[in-house]
């Protein structure tokens, strides 16, 4: 095509140079924001810098962190916590966030409050939603112990926050009640997407309500629920300001994630190196896991 | 579309939903109206017993708090505006186009997201004074827009795939470039899509912490998430006042994104994918 | 990325040929202080930097606040430090901060400056020859200090006829009859800080230390009696059992205690200097003219020892401007610093001097009686639990923090 001017070429770009074109953006952004900081990242997970071990901080080790890591207790622990919070408020979010999402989705005479509903959790900022739930779960200012108390006068308050499997559960509702606000919002643009002839088909046929949701509704939502599935696994797999807020990992270490150990490592013990090896295992694991998912994605297109 | 049978069942559960999602706020807005001596009394109290709004005064005289406002929406917009052009591009190109490694490019993408923030916080930090951007929008815009950009591209991406392609092609048929199908076709029959990734990609801005607490430390360009925790002390921690500020962090971010969201669930009255999809087949 | 970094560079050398073309008299320097958040006085800092330029035209000072708690600034403060940051180049930093950033190589060894460690920290309090000199070298000066006391009602002890207790045990036994006596189910014999804040390394090695055993080695390592931490720890379960410390210590923090001992509920309260003025002075106080300070209890057998805080300053090791901010940091650990903000401020002097000086006395009477307790101070250099190193679990943080465990186990 040799005889094409500049200009056409331009509003008419092949195939291939189109798509250059248009993740071009993306990329150059990721080049200057993420790569060079993952690169370092890395990089530094295989050098001793221990930044206040007084060693001067920077030797090469090779894979010795990643073997340190392997038998480091803390990690094993920390990695268990953060795997159950997954398996456990995933589910729970997209549960909720589904049921949410349909009852938005339902013609009520007054919306705004099942609406406002589903995003409020959403717009209270991260950072306090750990704190306010830390208080509606205190032994004596609490909330949850007040209307224990009403309904049975005279039992001893529960201690929720101070042992180890009642830290474990606040935590993974607040999570599930923070997050599945993210969930329905997905949920619910997808249930635009389905077209309605389809019900009206089905309704023709006879089928039921039930058999609707399984047969139609459900399978036409599933792009959405992937994509709400990868990113609330890969911010579970990250979960860290709400356990650092409401127990700071304790009691011990009962309900420290791996991200508060990467936390505790670089800012607090200021080993740069082994905090980093411990970032790349999580991403390995979040890596693996959404691997799964993003199979399905690629198929389904 | 009618309320199904079973309505009893349904405005239930309507009402659990309401109760559950707004409690928090309800409690924060409760608290503000409080005196910090009334939350230690015992048994606690519900309603304040002797409401008061000096601990919105506290609030905005203590701290520049209308500043902090103006910077995270400031933030917030501009990079939503970003991650969703950006993102849309991409999208498109991965959902439409004939490349061969479009799995390996979502997955890049994506990937970006798996390492937790605090491990990169130097290194970006390094780049943003490289680049003299530190205590400039431009230092959070950036960053929060690559955060978003695996969920938004995602996200669009599972939208348009499920857009006929015959629209598009009916389209360029008409006489519209690929570029003018996508932006006149594809992201309008997005809608629902496009909105959400937007607001999540504004919520998502509007909630950074660690990236606002180092890249932008000064007081003037301090965000909104920074600026509430200076409420608090070594050794204080007045939760009236923080829950006044938090009100009014809330109050604009809650109208903004259900504004937002009418255009989700309100957008596609006309039209919508299923009467192209008549005309598409 | 290399060519980005050129432009600024290119900036600066054109900034420094105009500049250098128009100084004449003198030059200017500008000194960028962090000095942390509301609770470390920004406000009388400024007025100290004022007279600081006022007699040296030559600096000016500005000040950069943020991270308003200890937790928050070491978030921002490890960032801009490993980034090996210039723009700032005086920090105000914690206590327990000193060792692990002078180790990490991030502040200017100060010798040159103020001379030997032990001549610059001869006038100040012992605590901080053991936390501010790091290898023999002075790593930051001292601005002002804190401690913890053991406030208690006044009332209440003459009421019930009791003198101020000398250990642990005759204070459980105090509460045990006030409680009593009070029946008030909501009356508190003891409030301390379990939760895992900042102050709890205190909580935890107050009765340590008050069996006369030492944390830290004069060179600053771990050096914990594993039978008397044992039996510290001992001692503090032993008051929850007794109802004279409440179930869930393990949740209260630092406001807890001073909300509730202004509420009247609370007899004995362990807390830091700033809440003598809570206490007597705010509005919502129910204990206004009721309350006393005494020096903390023993173990039998042991002394009477407290938890020493406070802040430093210190010199970046990136600074462009070391000799004036040395300089600076000089002028904010001299004892008319300490006087004024000690007068201005009640913010705990650094100097032993400085307490007895008659304005001092004047204006914050219970310095006087301060000075004792705070002399016989220490301070947690925590190398196992903060400042260590976290690869390859170490003894020394296993041992510490198993303690931990069992203290917030039995909550």
């Amino acid at each position: 095509m040799a005889g094409r001017t500049m200009i056409e070429r331009l509003r008419d770009p092949s195939e291939k140079s189109l798509g250059v074109l248009l993740l071009a953006p993306a990329f150059l952004l990721l080049l200057l924001i993420v790569v060079y900081p993952i690169a370092t990242l890395i990089f530094n997970s295989f050098f001793d810098m221990r930044l206040s071990g007084g060693s001067g901080g920077f030797k090469f080790v090779g894979v010795e962190n990643y073997l340190l890591v392997l038998k480091d207790p803390d990690f094993w622990n920390a990695t268990g916590n953060t795997v159950l919070i997954t398996l456990v408020t995933v589910p729970g979010a997209l549960v909720v966030g589904l049921g949410l999402a349909l009852l938005a989705n339902l013609p009520f005479k007054r919306q705004w409050p099942v609406r406002l509903a589903l995003l409020l959790p959403w717009a209270l900022p991260l950072a306090f939603a750990g704190l306010i739930f830390a208080w509606f779960f205190h032994t004596e200012y609490g909330v949850v112990n007040d209307v224990v108390r009403r309904v049975w006068p005279g039992s001893e308050p529960t201690m929720w926050l101070l042992r180890p499997n009642w830290a474990f559960a606040a935590i993974c509702l607040t999570i599930v009640w923070k997050t599945s606000s993210f969930m329905a919002l997905i949920l619910l643009a997808g249930l635009q997407m389905i077209p309605k002839s389809l019900y009206e088909a089905a309704e023709v046929d006879g089928a039921s309500r039930w058999q609707q949701f399984w047969q139609i509704t459900i399978p036409m939502l599933m792009p959405s629920i992937i994509v709400a599935l990868i990113f609330r696994t890969i911010t579970a797999l990250q979960t860290f300001d709400i356990p650092y807020t409401m127990t700071k990992g304790g009691p011990g270490n009962a309900t420290e994630t791996l991200a508060m150990l990467i936390h505790k490592t670089t800012i607090d013990y200021l080993d740069v190196g082994y905090g980093s090896t411990l970032a790349v295992f999580m991403f390995l694991l979040s890596l693996v896991v959404t691997g799964v998912y993003l199979k399905r994605i690629g198929r389904n297109a | 579309m009618t309320i199904p049978q079973g309505k009893g069942l349904i405005v239930l559960a309507a009402a659990i939903v309401v109760v559950n999602g707004f409690f928090p706020a309800v409690w924060i807005l409760l608290t503000s109206l409080k005196s910090e001596a009334e939350l230690v009394s015992k048994p606690i109290t519900w309603w304040p017993h002797d409401p008061t709004l000096a601990n919105y005064v506290q609030a905005f005289t203590d701290q520049p708090l209308l500043r902090y406002l103006g910077n995270s929406f400031a933030v917030a917009v501009l990079s939503t505006i970003l991650s969703l052009f950006v993102a849309s591009l991409a999208a498109y190109a991965i959902a439409r186009l004939n490349l061969r490694h479009r799995r390996l490019i979502l997955t890049c993408i994506v990937a970006s997201s798996m390492f937790p923030l605090v491990t990169l916080l130097v290194p970006i930090f390094q780049t943003m004074r490289a680049l003299n951007l530190l205590n400039t929008y431009t230092a959070l815009v950036l960053p929060y827009t690559v955060l978003n950009l695996p969920v938004c591209t995602l996200v669009l991406v599972s939208f348009f795939q499920s857009i006929p392609k015959d629209l598009e092609n009916a389209a360029m048929i008409d006489g519209c470039t690929r570029l003018g199908a996508l932006w006149r076709v594809v992201v309008p029959l997005a809608a629902p899509g496009v909105f959400t990734a937007g607001i999540l990609a504004f919520v998502n801005a509007w909630d950074e912490f660690l990236l606002a607490l180092s890249l932008n430390a000064s007081a003037s360009m301090r965000t909104l998430p920074v600026g509430i925790t200076l409420y608090q002390g070594e050794f204080t921690f007045p939760w009236p006042i923080i829950s006044a500020a938090l009100v009014v962090a809330i109050v604009p971010v809650a109208v903004l994104i259900a504004v937002f969201q009418e255009r989700v669930v309100g957008g596609l009255t006309q039209g919508g994918p299923e009467g192209l999809t008549a005309r598409g087949a | 990325m290399k060519r980005l970094k050129l432009l600024p560079a290119l900036a600066l050398i054109a900034g420094l040929a105009v500049s250098i073309g128009t100084t004449s008299a003198y030059a200017q320097t500008t000194l960028r202080v962090f000095s942390g958040g509301a609770n470390q006085r920004p406000d009388l800092m400024r007025k100290l930097f004022d007279q600081y330029q006022a007699a040296n035209p030559g600096v000016k000072i500005e000040i950069e606040t943020g991270g308003a708690t200890s937790e928050l600034q070491r978030q921002y403060l490890s960032t801009v430090l490993n980034a090996k940051d210039s723009a700032i180049d005086i920090y105000m930093i914690d206590i327990v901060n000193p060792a692990q950033y002078f180790g990490a190589g991030w502040l200017e060894p100060l010798n040159a400056y103020v001379g030997s460690p032990a001549d610059a920290m001869k006038p100040y309090l012992p605590v901080y020859l053991q936390s501010n000199v790091v290898d023999g070298k002075v790593a930051a000066m001292p601005g002002f200090a804190d401690a913890m006391f053991m406030y208690y009602r006044k009332d209440l002890l003459e009421k019930y006829k009791i003198a101020e207790p000398k250990t642990w045990d005759e204070l459980a036994a105090a509460s045990k009859k006030i409680q009593a006596g009070e029946g008030n189910p909501n009356l508190q014999g003891l409030s301390i800080q379990g939760a895992p804040i900042e102050g709890a390394v205190c909580t935890f090695l107050l009765p340590y230390w008050s069996q006369g055993k030492e944390f830290n080695d004069a060179s600053g390592k771990l050096t914990l009696d594993k039978a008397a931490a044992v039996k510290g720890l001992n001692q503090w379960l032993s008051m929850v059992d007794a109802g004279v410390i409440k179930r869930n210590v393990a949740e209260v923090k630092t406001p807890d205690t001073v909300n509730e001992f202004k509420a009247g509920q609370v007899i004995f309260a362990i807390n830091w200097g700033f809440a003598w003025d809570r206490f007597r002075m705010d509005k919502d106080s129910t204990v206004q003219g009721k309350v006393g300070v005494m020096p903390l209890p023993a173990m039998a057998g042991g002394k009477s020892a407290t938890c020493v805080g406070g802040w430093q300053w210190a010199v970046s090791a990136f600074s462009k401007n070391k000799a004036e901010a040395a300089k600076l940091v000089k002028f904010m650990a001299t004892p008319a610093t300490s006087k004024f903000l000690a007068v201005e401020g009640s913010l705990l002097p650094t100097i032993q001097s400085v307490y007895v000086d008659a304005d001092v006395v004047k204006s914050v009477p219970r310095f006087k009686d301060a000075a004792n307790v705070v002399i016989a101070g220490r301070a947690a250099r925590c190398p196992g639990l903060r400042a260590g190193q976290r690869r390859g679990p170490d003894d020394d943080e296993r041992r510490a923090r198993a303690h931990q465990e069992a203290r917030r186990g039995r909550g």
